[in-house]
């Protein structure tokens, strides 16, 4: 038995050890066609609750008979980085996979697992969202075919029973305080605000970094945040949404704020659509006629139906194993030039997922699902936005998202003053990063 | 211990030769003995060394590296120890791990004991009360701190009302305070931990022999006597394994604090076992993280010898 269990390591152990000699090779980037059958692998997480695997998997395999995509499952969260860097490591990872948080890319790109893909990324339209900052000194190594963008979500029938002008798309973040105000006055229901802002530090810094004309994550500089941080702490303290010690000692559920009428407006991303079409349609949200408007803006100059709102989202993109197989290399490009590709995005519509490519066809798609805002504002709140990355890529995203993580519960709790926290994390991003 | 029967033919009744009886040299039955020992020892050991004793060896070798995961481990020396010295988040984390050892340690034993002594009564319902206070350590931890969260919310949590009906002025913000959160993580702390402990201690009471108390009482000595001259003597073996336990178990708390305050407001919650795992899952510098983990590891290891030391200076 144990003899058994030894050969068995062992076994593994060797097993893994020539797998990661087959990843530590040399990556040829020309390959050949592949004749007859091919089987490429593609790692995602949780398929249950994230289908978005499976329907990319089984449209492309429809499309080529010959191809068989199979899929291996990691977990959800933040482990599937954690499980699949592991796998990397060690050679095992499956052929495609997905890099789930943008902060992570560069290190998987430095780390030599990610086969550079430029012919694919230059093949696609150059409107899919978040496609030109995956770019690492002119090569790429990912190709987005998932975008959320964050946008403004309003409850009509809150907005008239308080007699307040729907959004219109000429809000300034000034406007959409104004509004949460005047919201909570003419509601005057305890427990009910005009505003929601959920506990996450990208509702206030991905806003702040994707609008404010100059602002960078990697310059050191952070008082672009300063006014983004007051203003939210003003509408907290004057009642007109919940504090942040409120969001995080409940656990405040932004589903549940805004899908049972708790709050008239919230900012969030577009994924927000299908969760709460599904949550009205199964009665966990309440009955209510909503609307999209694109998020409140920096200043006037790119507010209004004529422009173009800046709003921000990270893409998640798609990339090829280093490791991977001479003979599959060309089957997976063309998997990749697929999901990203306007099929990939159709098919996505489908399940209620934004592609990274928002074409008419994927709009069609969107609009036509029933519990849909059918208005013209939420059209073009869905398919105008420049939608800026939350985690520009970096060498040192990750560690600068730590520190200024710290800074937004430092300030949101009203533990530290914008300005000495601001200070600080400047201080800390000198001191630590680099 | 027993060895089977290899071979019996004869069991089955089939005739056989009588093998002539070959009296094995008493070296190669130790050899069999000590292999047969080692089969016993194996499957525990084999998980012990591939799952704790070659990482904590490898830690050692990588906290000298730059290793990020990928590629190779470049050796740096002492590179990530001198940056330990200027990084001042590890000072914080390093200074916040104290600050909750400091009182998560005396808080659990004299909970823990208070509650055994207690509960070593013979009270109307003290195998129920036993139970309620080991639940909080059965109970997952992640409900513990969402409850305990509810409880703390400054503005709406029942303790804040509570409180606020005796005491007027500003009320403590907790978990959202970086002066009251660390306060906070160390009462569910003790809270969730005492029980357990007060399972330990219970144990040692029943060994305390009931003459010395009698014949304490007969000399006229009165509870608080016998508690110090008696009870806590009596109980010195356990108090030195529960100290050492809780020890260490203050010093690797984690999980506690991650999941009730992530380290926040700010830094004010950060400890060593949660900068580990932020430089080395989080940001994949797991060279650097591991060198903080042989600080925490030195850490504990220190302290633990101390004890150790005392105590057999006492026990001397």
């Amino acid at each position: 038995m144990n003899r058994k269990i030894i050969t068995t390591m062992g076994a593994a152990a060797a097993a893994s050890l020539v797998l990661a000699g087959c990843g530590g090779g040399d990556s040829p980037s020309e390959a050949e066609e592949p004749e007859g059958p091919v089987t490429i692998s593609l790692a995602g997480w949780d398929f249950a609750s994230t289908p978005e695997f499976e329907t990319l998997a089984t449209a492309y395999e429809d499309q080529n008979p010959d191809v068989t995509v199979e899929l291996k499952e990691y977990p959800a969260g933040e482990e599937y980085d954690t499980a699949l860097t592991a796998d990397l490591a060690a050679g095992t990872a499956p052929d495609v996979f997905i890099v789930k948080n943008l902060k992570n890319y560069v290190t998987f790109q430095e780390g030599g697992t990610l086969l550079d893909i430029s012919d694919v990324a230059a093949e696609l339209d150059p409107a899919t969202g978040g496609l030109e900052p995956m770019a690492v000194d002119g090569a790429t190594y990912a190709v987005p075919y998932r975008q959320d963008s964050w946008l403004l979500y309003y409850n009509k029938e809150l907005f008239d029973q308080a007699g307040v002008d729907h959004p219109d798309g000429s809000w300034t973040w000034d406007d959409y305080a104004d509004a949460a105000a005047e919201l909570t006055e003419g509601i005057g229901e305890k427990d009910v605000t005009g505003a929601y802002l959920h506990g996450w530090q990208s509702t206030v810094q991905g806003f702040a970094l994707a609008q404010t004309p100059g602002a960078s994550l990697d310059g050191g500089d952070f008082s672009f945040l300063a006014p983004y941080y007051e203003r939210q702490l003003a509408m907290q303290d004057e009642g007109s949404q919940p504090t942040y010690a409120t969001v995080t000692t409940n656990e405040l559920a932004y589903q549940s704020q805004f899908g049972t009428q708790k709050a008239a407006m919230t900012v969030m991303g577009s994924w927000y659509i299908g969760t709460l079409v599904a949550e009205q349609a199964s009665g966990d949200a309440d009955e209510f006629e909503w609307g999209l408007a694109p998020a409140p803006q920096f200043d006037e100059s790119t507010t209004g139906t004529d422009n173009t709102p800046v709003t921000f989202g990270d893409p998640t993109t798609m990339g090829i194993n280093a490791g991977i197989d001479e003979a599959k290399i060309a089957t997976a490009k063309d998997f990749l030039t697929f999901a990203a590709g306007p099929d990939g995005a159709a098919a996505l519509a489908e399940i209620g997922i934004t592609p990274a490519l928002i074409d008419e066809t994927v709009a069609d798609t969107v609009f036509g699902l029933e519990g849909v805002p059918q208005d013209d504002l939420s059209r073009f709140a869905y398919t105008t936005h420049e939608t800026l990355p939350e985690n520009p890529v970096g060498p040192n995203t990750s560690a600068i998202q730590t520190i200024l993580g710290d800074l937004h519960s430092a300030v949101m709790s009203e533990s530290e003053s914008v300005d000495d926290a601001i200070a600080d994390a400047q201080e800390r991003v000198a001191n630590e990063v680099g | 211990m027993a060895t089977p029967v290899v071979d019996n033919p004869g069991a089955l009744g089939l005739p056989h030769p009588v093998p002539p009886r070959r009296r094995a040299p008493r070296t190669s039955l130790k050899v069999r003995n000590a292999l047969v020992g080692w089969t016993f020892v194996l499957p525990n050991f084999a998980g012990f060394a591939v799952l704790t004793l070659i990482p904590v060896l490898l830690l050692f070798y990588y906290s000298l590296t730059s290793w990020n995961i990928f590629g190779n481990a470049d050796w740096v020396g002492l590179e990530n120890y001198q940056r330990l010295v200027g990084d001042r988040s590890f000072h914080i984390a390093l200074g916040n791990t104290f600050y909750y050892a400091a009182f998560h340690i005396p808080l659990t034993i004299a909970a823990s004991l208070g509650l055994a002594l207690l509960l070593n009564q013979k009270l109307r319902g003290a195998a129920f009360f036993r139970t309620v206070a080991f639940f909080p350590y059965v109970t997952s931890i992640v409900a513990v701190a969402v409850v305990w969260n509810m409880l703390f919310s400054p503005e709406f949590g029942p303790i804040n009302q509570f409180i606020g009906m005796f005491v007027g002025g500003e009320l403590p913000g907790w978990t959202v305070s970086k002066d009251w959160a660390m306060p906070a993580v160390i009462i569910v702390g003790t809270w969730r931990y005492m029980g357990y402990y007060m399972l330990l201690f219970l144990a040692g009471l029943q060994t305390v022999p009931t003459e010395l108390h009698e014949a304490a009482r007969i000399d006229g000595a009165g509870v608080w006597q016998r508690f110090w001259n008696v009870t806590l003597p009596c109980l010195r073996p356990t108090m030195f394994l529960v100290t050492v336990m809780v020890t260490i178990e203050s010093f690797k708390v984690f999980d506690l604090i991650l999941v009730m305050t992530e380290g926040g407001p700010g830094q004010a919650t950060l400890v060593l076992s949660q900068y580990i795992w932020q430089k080395g899952f989080e940001q994949f510098e797991l060279g650097y993280a591991s060198s903080v983990a042989v600080v925490l590891f030195l850490i504990c290891i220190g302290v633990t010898v101390v004890q150790f030391l005392y105590n057999k200076r006492r026990d001397a």
